[in-house]
């Protein structure tokens, strides 16, 4: 499949489809990839596409005050099935002109999550993380350990619908229909069986980790807004100091932003420093987005954005009760 | 310990609005201990921050002379939250002062020699300092030259002062604005080409402060005139937030504008490609 | 070198407890953090150094500077013992000494007392710190480009090593000489060939230096080059590479209050950040991500070698593991060497 995936780069390059395409090359670190520019056909022979290619790379549209987007004029793009959901979002919001990307769909069998490697590491330095069929073994100096490919897989990954991209330009191998998924809201369900004291403890726990780094609001391609309301200060929404009742808003506010416009890629869970549960949040709103209005961002680039629509059938009984 | 970080209490005195719009105010500051009175020691072209304690703090530069005792002047415009906030005050409310802060204009270097004093704007401040306190040692220079412009004659500060000014034989003042307005008897036209009819003599030391435009085209025509870079002096202005050096906020290359600054030549801006 | 059996380790560290707040590497779920023990059972020294820098146990991410009323303004106090930072390895013990080039003066006027930091000086000044040797450096460290080593112990008031029974320890500083001699602990010299070889493998492991002697140079000549794009592209400007980072110390700083009564704090900041130059006007001097990535490449490897005469970097290795797209600084210092300066580039610096 990469064999024709860098065939299929060089040719629109070569045929100038695009000024532009972004990919992934092999990082600086066992079990990561990182975000490849190529301009020429021989920056094509760097490219590839594994299951360590987790970040979403559509965010590049949009970041800089959409900075690329004014250089190039037709920008190419690799793109995984959440990826490519972020383009369909991005053309529904009138930020990017559908005509000016070009979407280059690839099969996607999920991603590998950074914490997960590192706990089947126990917290020893990864040397190399490899894949035989359905196993993934993680080795370091003293140690070589192989678990089933699910154990390490991206939580986002598990429970995905749409694997594949369901709009694009190019799809190199045969994309998958909706993939029926069992469960995609357990984690949420099991939250909401305990009681409002854990549930609190939980949620202090985990957000007084966060070090407003602001690591996940600059990796999320949902997240463009020139000025973010973090940075606002008449009126300031927030303090600035990393107390936890401040970062627990601040991360409410953004999920509440992100509302019926998460792809749920993952990008923010990975590129968090200290690990903090995101997805806690994040999932519990879009599960709250699919019920209210049955809707899952970014699949039909007709449609207009759930939270920006009014629709006068729409479940009111919160104004009513 | 010294705790560079802490604000002297002053008093605000006198507020003068200094344009029909009141967007431009100035204000008085009188000190409220006397030992802070007593050890607070600054020269021309220094600033302070300036707190309002809950909202915030500003940084201004100085436009009272170390010559004018008891008390410290700045000129406000309000921008942002902090000096619309500055702007509220009333007389015998209490703020609070860090200072003095930065470096200063090489009063010493100027000694006996000509000076060229050009300004635009509200960017004038710290050039009221320096021109009072050569007018107050004014056997200590040769000519004195001010050149000072603004769009419109409201936006020009200290008008009073202006005035007196005007009025001195041992100093020569060339107001301008840029387009002539009724009534308006002085020169017409940006601050670079009335500098450049009004010719100022190339060996006088020259300081140049206003916005960053009138920088950028005002420097050509005094290195037309024959000024060398080392003659001609500027005060840089950026997002300060502790004023000492430790915040790196206000970094241009590997100066901070707050402790190796305000003040530089263009001898030394020139090798700071971040300077413009 | 002094020697103690692994297993009376404790008995040493509760002693320092009874006269320092001691602070340890700690572990805190998969990652490793330092922190205040109660006890020395909780201190985790492991083999991989801990992911968030212990330049926060003297420069904490938010700070009170003052708490201010209607009629006063009051300095926090602070009643703590003296700290004493345990298991810190080379590179953070360099990064501390370097911050206090910083917080304990400014470049300019180094004996103006007002540039000297009360909240860092407080800290910092009684504080003693124990540089533990990395008998298992990682592949992301490169702390030997900046001259450093798995065993140095510049800097260091003591180093201790660990072997496969024993720590030993060595006073560096005076202050590290001092409190060893009150320690009671027995000379041995018995150990020098199982360090040696402790040492020898630690060195194996380390990854191959670049020679970064024409660094400077070269970045003081490339201001305009058009490298910058290609080292910036990926970069998304989150800031977790400043926070993580035991050198960076940039900052904020912020009233909050309410009805006359309030605090001001000082917070960490980042120069990645798109409002850190954003001045109320609305004129933003580094308003792309281009400049703020080459403002932190210059800041770390060119300004600070201007101002100090070193880099402001150790080569820990932090920013490369935590970057969430491998923005890899050591991939940009090498293409920055390699690349070609044509004629016409720019003014030099």
């Amino acid at each position: 499949m990469l064999q024709d995936l860098k065939g299929a780069v060089r040719k629109i390059i070569e045929e100038k489809k695009a000024d532009l395409v972004i990919g992934w090359k092999q990082g600086t670190l066992p079990g990561t990839a990182t975000p490849l520019f190529i301009e020429t056909p021989e920056e094509v022979s760097e490219l590839i596409f594994d299951s360590t290619c987790r970040n979403n790379l559509t965010s590049y549209l949009t970041k800089d005050k959409r900075k690329l987007s004014k250089d190039y004029k037709k920008i190419g793009v690799i793109v995984k099935g959440c990826d490519a959901r972020s383009v369909v979002l991005y053309a529904v919001e009138n930020q990017i002109k559908r005509e000016n990307v070009f979407i280059i769909g690839v099969p996607c069998s999920g991603v590998y999550e950074k914490k997960k490697l590192r706990s089947v590491a126990g917290g020893r330095e990864i040397l190399s993380v490899r894949k035989s069929g359905i196993i993934v073994t993680v080795k370091g100096y003293d140690y070589e350990i192989s678990v089933p490919e699910k154990d390490v897989l991206s939580d986002s990954c598990i429970f995905c619908r749409y694997p594949d991209a369901r709009e694009y330009d190019i799809f190199i191998g045969e994309p998958r229909k909706e993939v029926e998924v069992d469960g995609e809201f357990s984690v949420i369900e099991d939250f909401a069986k305990k009681s409002a004291e854990e549930r609190w403890e939980y949620i202090k726990a985990e957000y007084s980790k966060c070090i407003r780094c602001y690591a996940c609001r600059n990796v999320c391609p949902s997240c463009y807004c020139n000025e973010c309301f973090v940075d606002q200060n008449s009126p300031k929404w927030i303090g600035k100091a990393p107390e936890t009742s401040d970062s627990i808003v601040f991360h409410l506010i953004r999920n509440i932003h992100i509302a019926g416009r998460c792809v749920d890629c993952g990008s923010c869970v990975t590129a968090c420093p200290v690990d903090v549960d995101l997805r806690i949040m994040n999932k519990k709103v879009e599960k709250e987005i699919k019920e209210r209005f049955n809707y899952t961002a970014g699949l039909d680039i007709n449609e207009k954005p759930v939270m920006a629509t009014f629709c006068e059938h729409e479940n009111q009984d919160f104004i009513m009760s | 310990m010294c705790n560079g970080y802490l604000p002297i209490q002053m008093r605000v005195g006198n507020i003068l609005a200094e344009n029909p719009d009141k967007t431009l105010k100035t204000f008085d500051l009188s000190f409220i201990n006397d030992k802070d009175r007593d050890e607070f020691r600054y020269m021309p072209g220094q600033f302070c921050e300036f707190s309002i304690l809950g909202k915030g703090e500003s940084p201004f530069g100085i436009a009272s002379s170390p010559t004018e005792k008891d008390i410290l002047k700045f000129t406000v415009n309000r921008t942002g939250s902090v000096t619309r906030e500055i702007h509220y005050l009333q007389q015998g409310d209490i703020v609070g002062i860090r200072g003095p802060l930065g470096n200063w204009y090489p009063v010493e270097k100027f000694k006996g020699g000509d000076v060229v004093i050009i300004g635009g704007g509200f960017a004038f401040t710290t050039l009221r300092s320096l021109l009072v306190y050569t007018l107050e040692h004014r056997k200590d220079y040769g000519k004195i030259t001010v050149i000072y412009g603004a769009r419109n004659p409201d936006l020009l500060i200290y008008k009073e002062e202006l005035n007196e000014w005007d009025k001195r034989s041992d100093l020569s003042l060339h107001l301008t604005i840029d387009r002539s307005v009724e009534g308006w008897t002085k020169h017409c036209g940006f601050v670079p080409s009335i500098t450049k009819e009004v010719a100022p003599d190339p060996a006088s030391w020259a300081v140049v402060c206003g916005p960053p435009v009138m920088i950028k085209f005002t420097l050509p025509v005094l290195k037309g005139l024959g000024f060398a870079d080392d003659k001609i002096y500027t005060s840089l202005e950026r997002r300060m937030k502790c004023g000492i050096g430790k915040c790196g906020r206000c970094g241009i290359g590997s100066k901070y504008v707050c402790i190796d600054g305000p003040v530089f030549s263009f001898e030394e801006l020139k090798k700071i490609p971040e300077a413009f | 070198m002094l020697k103690i059996k692994k297993e009376n380790i404790n008995t040493m560290i509760e002693m320092l407890m009874k006269d320092f707040l001691v602070y340890a590497p700690v572990k805190d779920g998969v990652r490793t953090a330092f922190k205040a023990i109660s006890s020395p059972d909780e201190i985790s020294l492991g083999s991989v150094k801990s992911e968030k820098s212990p330049k926060e146990i003297f420069f904490p991410q938010s700070e009170v500077l003052f708490e201010y009323s209607k009629d006063s303004v009051t300095v926090p106090e602070k009643n703590e013992k003296p700290y004493l930072l345990w298991g810190v390895r080379n590179c953070d013990v360099k990064s501390i000494r370097m911050l206090d080039k910083v917080f304990g003066n400014a470049h300019q006027s180094p004996d103006n007392s007002m540039f000297k930091d009360p909240y860092w000086k407080q800290r910092y000044d009684s504080s003693v710190i124990f540089n533990f040797a990395c008998n298992q450096p990682l592949t992301t460290c490169f702390c030997n480009w900046f001259g450093g080593d798995p065993f140095d112990e510049t800097g260091s008031d003591v180093f201790f090593i660990e072997t496969e029974t024993d720590f030993l320890f060595k006073g560096v500083s005076e202050k590290g000489i001092a409190l060893l001699n009150k320690s009671g602990l027995k000379e041995d010299a018995g150990d020098d060939n199982a360090v040696q070889k402790i040492r020898e493998e630690a060195q194996a492991r380390m990854q191959p230096a670049s020679d970064i002697t024409p660094l400077f140079e070269k970045l003081s000549k490339i201001w305009d080059a058009p490298v910058w794009t290609k080292v910036a592209s990926k970069c998304v400007n989150c800031g977790a590479c400043a926070f993580i980072c035991p050198t960076c110390h940039c900052f904020d700083v912020s009233d909050e209050g309410k009805n006359g009564k309030g605090r001001r704090v000082r917070l960490w900041d980042a120069c990645m950040f798109p409002i850190f130059t954003c001045e109320a006007s609305g004129h933003n001097p580094r308003g792309n991500s281009t400049q703020r990535v080459k403002q932190r490449v210059m800041h770390k490897f060119n300004y600070f070698m201007d101002n100090y005469g070193i880099h402001l970097c150790t080569g820990c290795g932090r920013c490369i593991a935590v970057c969430p797209v491998n923005f890899d600084i050591r991939e940009v210092i090498k293409e920055i060497l390699k690349y070609e300066i044509k004629d016409k580039v720019t003014a030099d610096v």
